[in-house]
């Protein structure tokens, strides 16, 4: 229409306009009324106003304005959509669809999708085949033409997916089809980046005849993260973006593993750079807790890099100087090491004990540590060999044993020692066996529980040097060094000062080794994981699994196991998305960037002519529907006023009175209509003034409107029952419930706050959480249900959805340490007696932030007296359901047990939280009550 | 399309016999009280004459002179000494004060800044006049409505005498006027002055005093309209279209200011008194300034 991209969605009321005259006629026809009055004295006003005005029309110009008004609506509501999607379906034939559903195809995933669907949909009207071709996890098998029904169904459910998209495989099989089919139309829905193969894509949909159409996607928004090296001083990594004459900034955020942020950098791009750099130089403790990177602008697997450095499977390598003797493993000097370390690394053991060539061997196949069990002297040559290695970031760890004890002293040990060894309660010795002394805060031990059943009979002795203290890891009881260690460059010597078998001391056999062997190696440098060729791959299963947009999800049935060949790198394909792949102790991450790649955007001009290139609709369409309503609402405004002056009430002295008043009513509403033509839709929640008043008046539990209307009728329905039940067992009465919207309630009213996560719901906005956030540190409480049945709610990385909700709507706020509620809690103990906090399920601890156990007296107490309350309690047995109940008093939803006491337990346990909230560690004084009267009464 | 500025009193409408007796009768009762409110707010009493006669009020005692009325003598006075007093009363005589309220249509007119509509008012101040003049027990009479009645209750029964008969909506000619009588004019004084002088002057040439209180309501001599107007008369029905109202309202002013200076000179030129009411105004207002009209003898002020 007139030469510019304009196109109505609803052509036909257009015809409307011929109406246009009429309306013309009518207002030209019908002059505004005049003011009719009563005037008793007219005949006072007759000598004034001589003759009878002739009934004036309306001005032209507010016939105009009303025409055009009229015209507007009409305009408007025939739809007109500036730059319409420019791909129209033409020719005849199958159609074919190259859709990019890699990761950059993430963040307008439903544009495309759209666009897709909009094609197939007259695709459909005019009864042609549809074909598709996915260039990321590519199925030759779903290439056929089919019925543009059955392409709808699997259109719609079609997810980005967390791979790059391969264009020359796309391109084989667009050649193909074209050669099968030959269809009428080749659309390629781009997602804006050129990859290698794009040009024999472009070149496939040039040998295609009838219309060709491409829809690139706009690039600017597309980043991704290559990868981050972990290096000693800092972690540093590379943000990738298309090369943009305009600086941009994104923001990168690393997590643990149990999804806590750790730390955020705001990443810069310079003008006309495709690429930035970020430093995390967090300390090595914190760094080395991090197992994710992501933008947190940009929700796509390549936005995402996942880090294994610190829960890498290790390779160790075991040398022992006994030879091996098969027939009696249990005395065998590398067994219960083997045993301790398999549950996160990988055990290699010397083909031979001859240091000389089994050191090298095992170099070799790339070891992370390499445990030397009572080797007393090393060669020279393999001494070299062992010393460059560990200045590489080798680990060495020796066990003591007597050749050890008899070689003395070696460059390869962390401290001087004693000529041989020292005995404890043998015959010829005074004192009798020594246990471990708890670790010291500098040891990597620190916060292992010291094992008291531990007791060492024989060990090495060091010699007492000036830095021996800091070269301790572990001690005896009487300060004798257990485990020491010495860094060397880049690496690590660690000296156990008893044997790696049960005969010097019975800590090979406890649980502790274990531990504090994972913790030794795991300070080593993971130098990769080699498979070792000649004995077969080693499998690791998915664990967890990035999706298209970037989350972790638990691995589905398609995803295989990782296999790891010899010199061998695992790659990204369909089989293996990027995620973590072995187990919780020891895993393998995989990553969509690999280093040293760059976004190059599609150039257009490689699909040469004949093919038309566009945009998404929704990239460049304007609809101009609103905007023309807005407009007419505006003229409308204009022409109230107009109206209001020419009956003369914008004089200052009549707005006073009741009709301009009016008037100037309906020129605000009609003002408010014309913002909202443009505005999106407020908030339907419409709140009462006084709601403030009531609230503050009575206590009342509140919960908070998700927006998932089930989910809050079952809020509102579990806290009335629990009102109910509260106001019946306890002399607190609160008032009705209320539902509370976020952004906009004042919370301070409330003592506790329910807030059941829904994955419905939309997740609230920092501003929200802000409001959140400071209610919290006002003493209020929230109480989060992620109803999901105990589905690991802070536990290991394998998080239900609920949760990982829970964690993405916390990672805003400070939320301090948290635990299950301790049997001494004042929960268990605030109105009833409770051990647990059971809802409708029961298999869920209920989380509360920890409290500090000051001093011995405390922990004996029967309960713990924390200051305040827990700003956050976290449950995952759906406490509303159980305690939801009807209009008529009845429960709405059955238990998840057969227990009848179930849902008794369950209103205890919202009463024990009540009281908890309102009454904070009151509770834990009063169990003190008796002992407190009985002193007083002496 | 704001709602107009001037209305008429729902009563104008109506233009049955029967529902215009009862709205009359429902309404004169209220006036009757709302009259009496305001009349004992204004003043407390009506003055005798200062010297004796029949009347109700201890003037003075005398000693008795033989051949009066035994039933004269104050035994009680008497008791005190030897002579014998008679007890005279302080001489009131009764008064005739004629009432009229305007009742045309034009009357009924009320805009939103009035209390009330001028009819409304009216009555209250004619009433209240009469409860007044009632208890000092003066002669009241309506004209063209009702005789002359002296009674306590004068008010009353001139307001049932007023139910009965139709409104008075035009002026009356006063010929039952006669010499030292007063007569109130209650009106807005909107008819042709000519017909108004006229019937003023066959009056006074009956020897009466005369007071006119001119009720107007405060829309039509503020004249607050604006705009687009169309202007209609109640009276006649004639209708007249302003395009520019508030262009008016300096021109409308000083005709109407004329108007009302025509009406006090016709007043002063009978040595009538004149008092201008304004409907947004209290009635006592209206009362008290008549009551100085009434009481400070012949004049205007």
């Amino acid at each position: 229409m007139l030469g510019l991209p304009l196109a109505f969605a609803t052509p036909m009321i257009l015809t409307a306009l011929v109406l246009l005259p009429v309306i013309w006629w009518l207002l030209r026809l019908t002059p505004p009324r005049p003011q009719t009055e009563l005037f008793p004295p007219l005949a006072i006003l007759a000598r004034l106003v001589r003759k009878e005005e002739t009934p004036a029309k309306s001005p032209w110009w507010l016939t105009l304005l009303r025409l055009l008004m009229a015209a507007l609506v009409i305009l408007a509501m025939a739809g007109p959509v500036l730059n319409p999607r420019a791909a129209k379906l033409a020719g005849e034939g199958p159609v074919a669809i190259v859709l990019d559903n890699g990761w950059a195809s993430a963040p307008d995933w439903e544009d495309r999708r759209d666009a897709a669907l909009a094609l197939v949909g007259e695709a459909e009207t005019a009864s042609r085949t549809v074909a598709f071709v996915e260039t990321a996890g590519l199925d030759p098998s779903a290439m056929q033409p089919m019925d543009a029904a059955a392409a709808r169904a699997i259109l719609s459910g079609m997810e980005p997916k967390p791979l790059k998209p391969d264009h020359a495989a796309a391109a084989g099989a667009l050649s193909r089809l074209i050669s099968e089919t030959s269809p009428g139309s080749v659309f390629l829905l781009s997602d804006g980046l050129s990859r290698t193969g794009t040009d024999s894509l472009a070149a496939a949909m040039a040998n295609a005849g009838g219309q060709r159409s491409v829809i690139a996607a706009r690039t600017d928004r597309i980043v991704a993260l290559d990868t981050v090296r972990n290096d000693p001083d800092a972690m540093t990594g590379t943000v990738l973006r298309t090369a943009s004459p305009e600086a941009s900034a994104v923001t990168v955020e690393a997590f643990d593993l149990k999804g806590l942020p750790l730390a955020r950098r705001t990443v810069t791009f310079e003008p006309g750079a495709d690429n930035a750099q970020f430093r995390l130089d967090e300390p090595v403790e914190l760094r080395n807790q991090i197992v994710r990177i992501s933008v947190t602008e940009m929700k796509s697997a390549g936005a995402v890099q996942l880090l294994d450095d610190r829960f890498r499977r290790r390779l160790v390598g075991l040398i022992s100087g006994e030879a091996a003797d098969v027939s009696q493993p249990l005395l065998a000097p590398l067994y219960y090491i083997g045993k301790a370390l398999s549950p996160f690394g990988d055990v290699r053991e010397a083909s031979t004990p001859n240091l000389a060539t089994a050191v090298p061997e095992l170099i070799g196949q790339g070891v992370s540590a390499l445990v030397l069990a009572d080797v007393g002297t090393i060669p020279e040559e393999t001494e070299k060999t062992l010393s460059d290695w560990i200045a590489k970031g080798g680990m060495l760890i020796r066990f003591a044993g007597p050749r050890l004890a008899a070689a003395g002293n070696s460059a390869l040990l962390p401290v001087r020692l004693r000529e041989g060894d020292r005995s404890l309660g043998g015959a010829l010795s005074w004192e009798s066996p020594k246990p471990v002394a708890p670790f010291e805060r500098g040891s990597p031990f620190f916060g292992l529980e010291p094992p008291k059943e531990v007791t060492v009979q024989r060990q090495v002795l060091a010699l007492q040097d000036f830095d021996l203290e800091a070269k301790t890891w572990a001690a005896l009881d009487d300060g004798t060094p257990l485990v020491t260690a010495e860094r060397r460059e880049a690496g690590w010597i660690v000296l156990f000062h008893v044997s790696s078998d049960a005969t010097w001391s019975n800590l090979p056999i406890s649980g502790t080794f274990v531990d504090m062997l994972r913790r030794v190696v795991s300070q080593s440098n993971s130098t990769g994981i080699r498979g070792d060729g000649g004995t077969g791959d080693v499998r690791l299963p998915p664990l967890n699994i990035l999706n298209g947009r970037g989350e972790l999800m638990p691995p589905d049935v398609a995803v295989k196991p990782v296999v790891l060949r010899q010199n061998e790198t695992p790659k990204v394909s369909i089989d293996n998305p990027p995620g973590f792949y072995g187990t919780e102790d020891g895993f393998l991450s995989l990553n969509l960037f690999e280093g040293g790649e760059k976004l190059t955007p599609l150039d257009r001009s490689i699909f040469g002519g004949g093919v038309e290139v566009s945009s998404f609709a929704r990239d460049a369409a304007v609809d101009l529907k609103p905007w023309l309503l807005a407009l007419a609402a505006l003229l409308l405004v204009l022409d109230c006023l107009a109206v209001l002056w020419i009956a003369g009430s914008l004089q200052p002295a009549n707005l006073r009175r009741p009709a301009a008043r009016g008037a100037a009513t309906s020129l605000v509403a009609a003002l408010a209509l014309a913002l909202a033509f443009t505005a999106n839709p407020p908030r339907a929640i419409a709140q009462d003034g006084n709601a403030d008043f009531a609230a503050a008046l009575t206590t009342r539990l509140a919960y908070v409107v998700t927006g998932d209307s089930a989910v809050d009728e079952i809020s509102r329905a579990g806290l009335t029952g629990l009102t109910q039940f509260v106001a019946g067992r306890t002399a607190l009465e609160p008032g009705e419930p209320v539902g509370l919207d976020l952004s906009t309630d004042e919370l301070a009213f409330y003592p506790l706050i329910y807030w059941p996560i829904s994955l419905n719901a939309p997740l609230p906005d920092a501003a929200t959480m802000a409001r959140v956030d400071t209610f919290m540190k006002q003493g209020g409480t929230i109480l989060f249900d992620t109803r999901d049945q105990g589905g690991g709610v802070l536990g290991g990385t394998a998080n239900s959805p609920e949760a990982q909700r829970l964690q993405l709507m916390l990672a805003s706020l400070d939320i301090p340490p948290l635990e299950a509620v301790p049997s001494d809690h004042v929960l268990t103990k605030a109105f009833y007696l409770l051990t647990s906090f059971p809802g409708r399920y029961t298999g869920g601890d209920l989380w509360v932030e920890q409290s500090v156990v000051r001093n011995v007296e405390d922990a004996t107490r029967p309960a713990r007296a924390g200051d305040g309350v827990s700003t956050i309690l976290i449950t995952s047995n759906d406490l509303a359901a159980a305690w939801a109940i009807d209009s008529g008093g009845q429960a709405m939803f059955p238990t998840a047990s057969a227990d009848i006491t179930q849902r008794e337990m369950a209103f205890r346990s919202g009463v024990n939280i009540v009281m908890y909230a309102m009454t904070g560690n009151y509770k834990a004084d009063q169990v003190h009550i008796p002992a407190l009267l009985e002193r007083l009464g002496q | 399309m704001s709602p107009p500025i001037g209305s008429a009193a729902p009563r104008e409408t109506s233009r049955e016999t029967m529902a215009r007796a009862r709205a009359r009768a429902a309404l004169i009762p209220d006036l009757l009280v709302e009259a009496r409110k305001v009349a004992s707010n204004v003043f407390a009493g009506w003055h005798g004459r200062r010297k004796r006669g029949i009347g109700e009020d201890f003037w003075q005692f005398r000693p008795y002179v033989p051949g009066e009325n035994m039933a004269a003598i104050d035994w009680r006075r008497s008791a005190r000494d030897d002579h014998v007093y008679v007890r005279d009363r302080e001489w009131q005589a009764a008064h005739m004060v004629w009432l009229w309220v305007d009742e045309s249509p034009s009357m009924l007119f009320k805009s939103q800044t009035a209390r009330v509509p001028k009819q409304s008012r009216s009555l209250v101040v004619a009433f209240a006049l009469a409860e007044l003049l009632a208890r000092s027990g003066e002669r009241l009479g309506w004209l063209g409505v009702s005789r002359p009645i002296t009674s306590r209750h004068a008010a009353e029964r001139l307001g049932e005498a007023l139910i009965a008969m139709p409104p008075q909506t035009r002026f009356p000619a006063g010929t039952e006027v006669r010499n030292h009588s007063d007569v109130v004019l209650v009106s807005d004084f909107l008819q042709p002055l000519d017909e108004i002088a006229d019937r003023i002057r066959s009056m006074a040439r009956n020897g009466a005093r005369g007071h006119l209180v001119q009720v107007v309501d405060p829309a039509e001599e503020d004249f607050p309209y604006a705009g687009r107007v169309e202007f209609t008369d109640p009276e006649t029905g004639e209708r007249l279209t302003a395009g520019n109202a508030q262009a008016l309202k300096t021109g409308y002013g000083a005709l109407f200011s004329q108007h009302i200076e025509e009406v006090r000179a016709l007043a002063r030129s009978f040595s009538w008194s004149h008092t201008l009411h304004h409907t947004d105004k209290l009635a006592s207002q209206a009362l008290a300034s008549l009551h100085v009209h009434m009481t400070q003898g012949r004049g205007t002020r």
